[in-house]
């Protein structure tokens, strides 16, 4: 589930991105200079020697200065991984429900809604003319299906396992995209014939048929045998997010035709609740309804209430779910969690802009005299904004690229380190997918601040009166 | 000869707050090609604000300034950069070199103004006057690691290294012993036998004394303008 996404393939092409980047940068500041400035080329790359030259020479105070770059830029990169992978583990758990898909479950009423009737069957839920009612809605609707669910134990020779029997129809696997590791699915004719087959979740298949096929074999549930037909490939289970929607653990399911449920186990489903027994009536459980069209999924959704709303009156005994809302409200509380991690980000480019403002501004001052040299031997104004603007940049490029690598090694450290973490601190896994586009928008920006901070000391610096600061100590 | 420099009516004011400070009160000099001046004066005659004029440093309030055939009095900071940077050089009481480059890389920095590419030909030019001032073996030292009069001599390298019609000197010895001074002077002699103008200021009669010329300037005005005749000998 934490998987991290950085194939060797990922980190080439961003190493090569990145010295796209690079290109353009350097192509994109040589016409500046020659533009702006009128400085040439070879002046220019004279320019980021003697940047460089001078930037060695106060080796700490240039690291220090540039250290908020680094640190914006990293965290940039690494904030971005680990949103976008934690968020994107949400999405993905969503999707996997299907994002053309509407759930009507049933739900028991509450017992002290008006309509609670004391008696030992509880009867409630989603009946045939609910769904005889929602095909009518037409063309948009691609299938229905319907399930109900038994807890119940089953069994092969002495091996037991409690399992939840999930009786639908074949289009149940194309709802969930299930794939079969051997066998079939169920057919359309195993439902009319009331065949008694199943088709057994990974997992149960592992555990009732450790050391064979299970295809052919036969689970005996309740008091009749079953001939499994199938066993499905193992699958991500989708999560209960929301509340409403309740967990399914597919590789834990059993499934047989929906008539050969009615016909061996009846309407009435058993269920123990610790101590008591309880006896629900209920037809369907859960009836999926899958839309030809992602735009179709809202108006169907809202037929669907309205037809239950008059079916059903007052009674509250049914939930729509529709996985989209949740896909959209999930998109929309990504977005806005990665908005505000590149504020949170922005900021501390910022404060490492100011920074490097700070420094720079100290720098002209410190040499005054050399500014005032180098104007005696012929600079020009410009050549001098083109000293300090190159060195401004120089370092937060080079601040930008350690950054980069710094934000990138912390993407592998910080899950590794997390997971030492005692778990009332940090809890689960802590899935990072790695945001490429952060990666060249925050060196973009570590360059960009370079200029925009270092504009203002390196005029500063050009203004200097050449007497005056030759006779500055 | 030819005039290299003539100032005419040269006058220069500073502005304190509401007072009005005459440094130079219309001057009117002519140099020479060739010629090897020294400026002396007390402090507060204006030889140093002259000295910063005729260095393109500062412009005149009023009056002409040509260099050579050109009018350098009007023109705006990027002009006078480049008249700095091809036609003169200078020498500094201080040295004024820069600690974190290398002699070599001393010598080398006013052609970075000019706009030339530097490589191996430039540099080799850099290299053959480092050895003129006699510093063939300390090429890659950086000034903090030479004397006084090494420094000085990296310093006149580096004022020959774009061939300037004109050396202007601000105190060149000033911060020399005179075993050295007379070094730095006989120097400066044979640059000037070579061809090379020098106009340099003093306040140390027997430094004026290696001068051909010696101007003497008094409260912005010329006080007094000989021909110096027993040149000492060094």
């Amino acid at each position: 589930m934490s998987e991290l996404p950085l194939s060797p393939r990922l980190v080439g092409l961003a190493v090569i991105g990145l010295f796209v980047v690079l290109a353009v940068i350097a192509g994109v500041s040589g016409m500046f200079s020659r533009l702006v400035l009128g400085v040439s080329g070879a002046k220019l790359q004279r320019s980021v020697d003697l940047a460089i030259k001078s930037l060695w020479l106060h080796k700490l105070r240039s690291f220090l200065s540039v250290l908020g770059i680094i640190i914006g830029t990293s965290s940039v990169i690494a904030l971005m991984a680990f949103g976008e992978g934690s968020m994107q583990d949400a999405l993905d758990d969503i999707k996997r429900q299907g994002a053309t898909n509407i759930m009507v479950r049933s739900v028991k009423p509450s017992d002290d809604s008006a309509t609670a009737q004391k008696s030992w069957v509880t009867s409630y839920g989603l009946v045939k003319r609910d769904l005889d009612r929602i095909e009518t809605i037409g063309d948009s609707i691609v299938r229905i299906v319907p399930l109900r669910v038994f807890p119940t134990e089953a069994r092969y020779l002495e091996r037991l396992v409690n399992a939840r029997v999930i009786g639908t129809t074949p289009e149940y696997a194309d709802v969930h995209k299930f794939e079969l590791t051997s066998g079939r699915f169920l057919t359309a004719t195993d439902d009319q014939d009331r065949k008694n087959v199943c088709v057994l979740g990974s997992e149960v298949a592992d555990k009732l048929f450790p050391f064979e096929d299970p295809v052919g074999r036969s689970v005996l549930m309740r008091t009749f045998d079953f001939t499994v037909i199938g066993v499905i490939r193992e699958r991500m289970p989708t999560g209960g997010s929301g509340g409403s929607q309740a967990a399914e653990e597919f590789n834990r399911d059993i499934y047989m035709p929906l008539h050969t449920t009615v016909a061996r186990f009846g309407d009435v489903i058993s269920v123990r609740t610790s101590g008591s027994r309880v006896n629900e009536k209920v037809q369907y459980n859960q009836v999926t309804i899958t839309v030809s069209d992602i735009d179709k999924v809202r108006p169907v959704g809202d037929s669907i209430k309205a037809i239950l709303e008059q079916e059903h009156g007052p009674k509250k005994d049914w939930v729509v779910t529709i996985p989209l809302d949740k896909l959209e409200e999930a998109e929309r509380a990504k977005n806005r969690f990665m908005t505000l991690m590149f504020m949170i980000a922005a900021i501390s480019l910022l404060v490492g802009g100011i920074g490097i403002m700070n420094i720079m501004l100290a720098t002209v001052t410190e040499r005054t005299r050399e500014i005032g040299i180098r104007r005696a031997l012929g600079a020009k104004q410009k050549d001098i904004i083109l000293q300090f603007l190159v060195e401004a940049v120089v370092q937060t490029s080079v601040g930008g690229l350690c950054g980069v690598v710094f934000g990138l090694s912390a993407i592998f450290a910080i899950p590794v380190i997390w997971s030492w973490l005692p778990s009332w601190v940090a809890s689960g896994p802590l899935p990072a997918k790695i945001h490429v586009p952060s990666i060249f928008i925050s060196f973009f920006f570590a360059v960009l601040i370079g200029v925009a901070f270092g504009l203002y000391p390196a005029w500063r610096a050009s203004r200097l009166d050449p007497i005056e600061a030759l006779r500055h100590d | 000869m030819a005039a290299i420099v003539r100032v005419v009516d040269l006058f220069k004011n500073y502005y304190m707050g509401t007072q009005t400070v005459h440094v130079l009160k219309g001057l009117n000099l002519t140099f020479e090609e060739g010629d090897f001046v020294a400026l002396m004066g007390p402090s507060g005659s204006g030889k140093s604000t002259l000295l910063n004029v005729l260095g393109c440093l500062d412009r005149p309030t009023s009056g002409a300034y040509f260099l050579g055939e050109v009018n350098v009095a009007k023109m705006d900071d990027d002009q006078l950069s480049e008249v700095r940077s091809t036609y003169l050089g200078f020498i500094f009481q201080s040295y004024n070199l820069l600690p974190q480059y290398t002699v070599v890389e001393n010598i080398e920095l006013p052609l970075l103004y000019q706009g030339i590419k530097l490589d191996d030909a430039t540099k080799e030019r850099c290299i053959k006057l480092a050895e003129m001032v006699g510093l063939a073996d300390r090429l890659d030292h950086r000034p903090l690691q030479l004397s006084g009069g090494q420094q000085q001599r990296v310093a006149i390298a580096r004022s020959l290294v774009n061939d300037p019609h004109l050396i202007l000197g601000d105190e060149p010895t000033g911060n020399l012993d005179t075993k050295t001074s007379v070094e730095i002077m006989q120097m400066l002699r044979t640059l000037n036998r070579g061809g090379k103008t020098i106009i340099m200021v003093t306040h140390e009669n027997d430094i004026a004394a290696w001068a051909r010329r010696v101007v003497r300037l008094r409260d912005g005005r010329v006080e007094s303008d000989v021909r110096n005749d027993n040149r000492a000998t060094g």
